[in-house]
């Protein structure tokens, strides 16, 4: 099978023999936190069946050709995209409208709005090339993406919206897009955000003008963006103080469903002590006491991560960081010698999927970020995102071999 | 393959891989400082500080009587839980515990097998432990690294009310009941559940909410620090104010005595239930703590079925008091004029027919009327009358009372009873194995396949006090909001005829109720007896009735299983009963009249 992947072979045995790595540490690390593992019910269990049925749709979609899937992509965004209206149409599940009730399991459709968009933007960016260069032709592929994330919103998961967001930078870079367009697509955010803390908002407007001054570009359009920059920042916390306690609770809660005051500060630090006690060599396989007795919550899925470290120490996590490493390098890799246009920006987009996954998941464990439900690729328990993944790989396989 | 060719510039190459480089850099470094650097820190205060969440409980909510004595009230105990994971060389444990709880071994490792949830969690082995066991095993804390001793309330029984059915009692959830609890009550294998009557009805209202404290404790389990700042308090449960009276209960006890039977009366406007007596019974406190199973076996093995609650969940054929069912479809289809007069003989053959159907009184009610016969409980009137009618409509009559229903009062495992309609009679005894004019002849005397609870009879005679308008729903929760039952659509002129007889039945000389007469001019009765036959021997004796004094109308029911006729079995306890309700005035306010 390798063989038909010519000079894109070595990289494809890397991705192979990451994910077979990845997974393999997932199964152990599930068998660890599962009470009873041979049963239907376990973690284990229901993660060994959705490995063998996501690699079955692997088989299948590897065997699409690049041009149906170039071609059908606006199709299928807009299935995806009316599949995640569907739970709206029930009662809430676990508070939420993410989930559509199979019985046995759950299928979360935003997870394939994931996949949808990127193959979506790609098309744009692939047919657009020529234009590129000027800015409107950033106005679709973004308002796209902030269409799916607006209905990801609305469930509300806002870990899944920063996903969808997530892979158009990289690809407006990937494509072309001048980079001082791009940072003045993301500066107004940061502007917003940076306003909350006078320090920040300094910092931010010091490395704002050292950047603006770098960049040739008119004088006075860069002036007039600059100091509509600030005008925004400086707008921001009378906004914000001009609001009632209710409405700040209501977008504060809008744009973190999962603010629980009580509750994660306890988790980060029950995490830290569990990662931090695993030491260099880990405490053994099922010896972890602080993750078996179950102090964390979700540890099959969001803290799996404090479970392998605690279990197999740094080590078992330097080889997890080293295999995805080499993992996302090899897709960037792919992405850079592939022949074709369309097939390299898509490989870039699920290349940034993966990434922001591995990197929000370590980083909430650890306390650098707060605490947001985002599962770790071939890792985590969870059979959508599992179908996510070997999605992705199989799309990029059938690229490859086209 | 597609027509663009792939131009990626290798400054994005390259910028794409810094970042990559620089997320896996971070990742790293951070969990190097936190493992390695920090792996001191952390790992001591995982070995030897360990923040545990520990949950905190508030006593259930207690059930009072309708002018607020305490009917159950809550009785502090200690039990004594293990951490499989911290337990040291578990037999030598047990037996030193064993030794100092006064508990065979094998009783602490039966219930360790049994509530044992994972090797992390508390396991609860015993209970009832006394202040001295736990001062015991408090000073030897060193030797039992992983027990731990909590407060645990259970239910007591104190007053005259420690055999009453609906109150119910809690049971232990073991791990095949948590299953089907509602997860987001955080239950746990060992703690008690309602599960019978009022206790397992008002469940939600009388748990308490828990709550979680978060204590450090180091590797014996010695609590070292409190973190305050995450604490959940807990909540004890709402008290559950009941409409029961309970010196009217006592008193229907003490008449009832050891007969098996049911006694239930009712405020008729509210829907209140005042007594609910279901004999024979048990002492409900049996089921605190733990319950010896030979005590356990001999009542469910007794013949009598004193677990059963025969008030909602006795099935009785109802007898003559169904022939109200009768009178009122004659009148509402003007087939026959009240005073219209026939010859009781005795006897009654259908027409065509060698068949010979006997009155209850042999030598015959001579000359009757709709009134007299329902004062009388003339079988052969309504053995005529009823081939007037047909089965369809008698039986949605029926249904239109709330037979073959269940009445909503609050509590569970309430039955529905039967009233056999064309459809039951063709599947039982096939398509021509039963004649409309026969089964009619069963139905009117309230015989044959009918079955009926005591609280349907009851639901029934407040309908007939109502006059089918406004009937409140029943209920033992006085504050329980009122709702009501379907209005009937009967006239106004076929309830006072009925009312006439039911009235004749208490009040006339000749009426099969008139034991049940009490000798007070400031109220009106109205009754009815029944006498139903039964496989099972003697008769089962009905009283069902109502009486109004002033503005309050109260209703009740007697049933004594097996004990023969009604007019003189059931008639005279309802009259005792009648008695104490006008000669007390505890009762004489309901609450939510306004």
């Amino acid at each position: 099978m390798l063989s038909k992947f010519g000079k894109n072979q070595k990289n494809f045995t890397t991705i192979f023999l990451s994910i077979l790595t990845l997974t393999a540490l997932s199964l152990l690390t599930l068998y660890s936190i599962s009470n009873i593992p041979i049963s239907l019910n376990s973690p284990f269990t229901r993660q060994s069946i959705f490995i063998l049925f996501a690699f079955v749709v692997f088989l299948f979609v590897k065997e699409f050709k690049i041009k149906s899937i170039h071609d059908y992509s606006s199709i299928i965004y807009i299935l995806s995209y009316c599949l995640c209206l569907i739970p709206f149409l029930f009662p809430k599940i676990e508070y939420t409208y993410r989930w559509i009730d199979f019985g046995f399991f759950y299928i979360q459709p935003s997870e394939f709005l994931k996949l949808t968009t990127v193959l979506v933007v790609a098309k744009f960016l692939s047919n657009h090339h020529l234009e590129v260069k000027e800015s409107r032709t950033i106005i679709f592929p973004t308002l796209i993406t902030f269409m799916s994330c607006f209905i990801v919103l609305q469930q509300p998961d806002l870990g899944t919206a920063i996903i969808i967001f997530a892979p158009l930078i990289p690809m407006l870079l990937w494509s072309g897009v001048n980079t001082f367009t791009v940072f003045l697509m993301i500066a107004p955010f940061i502007t917003i955000i940076a306003a909350s803390n006078l320090v920040f908002f300094y910092l931010w407007a010091i490395i704002m003008f050292i950047i603006f001054l770098t960049f040739e570009v008119n004088l006075l359009k860069k002036t007039i963006i600059y100091f509509a920059n600030i005008f925004v920042g400086l707008l921001t916390p009378i906004f914000w103080n001009s609001l009632a306690e209710y409405q700040k609770d209501r977008i504060l809660t809008f744009l973190n469903p999962d603010l629980d005051p009580m509750g994660s500060a306890y988790h980060i630090i029950q995490s830290i002590t569990a990662i931090g006690s695993g030491g260099f060599w880990g405490k053994g396989w099922q010896q972890g006491s602080q993750t078996q007795l179950k102090f964390l919550p979700v540890q099959e899925s969001d803290f799996i991560l404090s479970v392998i470290a605690e279990e197999f120490g740094f080590v078992g996590i330097l080889i997890l960081m080293i295999v995805s490493f080499k993992l996302i390098k090899n897709l960037l890799d792919v992405a850079y010698k592939i022949s074709d246009y369309f097939s390299s920006l898509v490989i870039i987009g699920f290349t940034s999927i993966f990434l922001s996954h591995i990197f929000i998941n370590s980083a909430m464990t650890i306390g650098l970020l707060p605490v947001k439900g985002l599962p770790f690729p071939f890792i985590s328990a969870g059979g959508s995102f599992l179908l996510l993944c070997y999605l992705m790989i199989g799309v990029v396989t059938s690229i490859s071999k086209n | 393959m597609l027509k663009i060719e792939n131009r990626a510039d290798i400054f994005h190459y390259r910028t794409l891989y810094s970042i990559l480089f620089l997320c896996i850099f971070v990742l790293i470094a951070r969990y190097f400082q936190i493992q390695v650097i920090d792996f001191n820190k952390h790992y001591s205060k995982s070995e030897v500080n360990r923040v545990k969440p520990r949950t905190t409980y508030a006593p259930r909510g207690l059930i009072l009587d309708r002018n607020g004595k305490i009917l159950v009230e809550n009785f502090p105990t200690y039990i004594l839980t293990v951490t499989p994971y911290e337990m040291k060389n578990q037999q030598e444990q047990f037996l030193k515990i064993s030794q100092i709880i006064n508990t065979p071994v094998d009783e602490l490792e039966q219930r360790f097998k049994k509530y044992n949830r994972g090797r992390f969690l508390p396991t609860i082995i015993a209970k009832n432990l006394s202040y001295e066991e736990i001062v015991t095993i408090e000073e030897m804390r060193l030797d039992f690294p992983g027990f731990q001793y909590e407060r645990f309330d259970e239910r007591i029984y104190n007053s005259s009310s420690n055999n009453d059915h609906f109150l119910g009692y809690l049971r232990e959830i073991d791990r095949e009941y948590l299953k089907n609890l509602d997860s987001e009550k955080i239950y746990r294998a060992g703690e008690l559940v309602g599960w019978e009557g009022l206790e397992k009805q008002y469940e939600s209202d009388l748990r308490y909410t828990k709550g979680i404290e978060y204590v450090e404790v180091d590797t014996y389990g010695r609590e070292i620090n409190n973190l305050s700042l995450e604490n959940k308090l807990a909540y004890p449960g709402k008290n559950l104010n009941l409409t029961i009276d309970s010196e009217l209960q006592d008193f229907s006890k003490e008449l009832l005595g050891n007969k098996p039977g049911v006694i239930i009366t009712s405020n008729v406007r509210t829907g209140e239930i005042l007594s609910m007596v279901s004999s024979p019974s048990y002492d409900l406190n049996i089921f605190r703590g733990e319950t010896d199973s030979n005590e356990w076996k001999s009542i469910i093995s007794d013949d009598k079925n004193p677990i059963l609650n025969r008030s909602i969940s006795g099935l009785y054929p109802g007898g003559s008091q169904l022939k109200i069912i009768t009178a009122l479809n004659l009148l509402e289809q003007k087939k026959l004029n009240p005073e219209d007069e026939l010859l009781c003989s005795g006897s009654y053959s259908p027409p065509g027919s060698s068949l010979v159907f006997k009155c209850w009184k042999e030598e015959g009610h001579g000359i009757v009327n709709l009134f007299s016969a329902i004062a009388q409980s003339c079988n052969v009137y309504f053995y005529e009358t009823v081939q007037l009618l047909n089965l369809e409509n008698w039986v949605k009559t029926a249904k239109d009372f709330g037979f073959n229903d269940l009445t909503k009062i609050d509590l569970p495992n309430e039955k529905r009873g039967l009233i056999p309609d064309s459809k039951f009679f063709s599947n039982t005894y096939g398509r021509w194995g039963w004649s409309e004019r026969g089964v009619l002849l069963n139905m009117t005397l309230g015989q044959g396949d009918i079955l009926i609870t005591p609280i349907q009879a009851l639901k029934f005679i407040n309908i007939v006090a109502l006059s089918g308008k406004d009937v409140p729903t029943l209920k033992l929760n006085k504050d329980k909001s009122t709702t009501y039952y379907t209005d009937l659509e009967i006239s106004s002129d076929s309830w006072r005829v009925l009312k006439n007889g039911l009235y004749d039945v208490v009040n006339n000389n000749y009426g099969t109720g008139w034991r049940a007469k009490v000798e007070d001019s400031s109220i009106q009765s109205f009754g009815k007896t029944s006498t139903a036959e039964n496989s099972q021997g003697e008769p089962h004796a009905w009283y069902i009735g109502y009486f109004v004094q002033n503005d309050e109308i109260y209703s009740l029911v007697v049933l004594v299983e097996n004990g023969g006729g009604g007019g003189a079995i059931a008639a005279p306890i309802a009259g005792e009963i009648i008695k104490k309700i006008i000669y007390s005035k505890n009762y004489m306010v309901s609450s939510d009249v306004k």
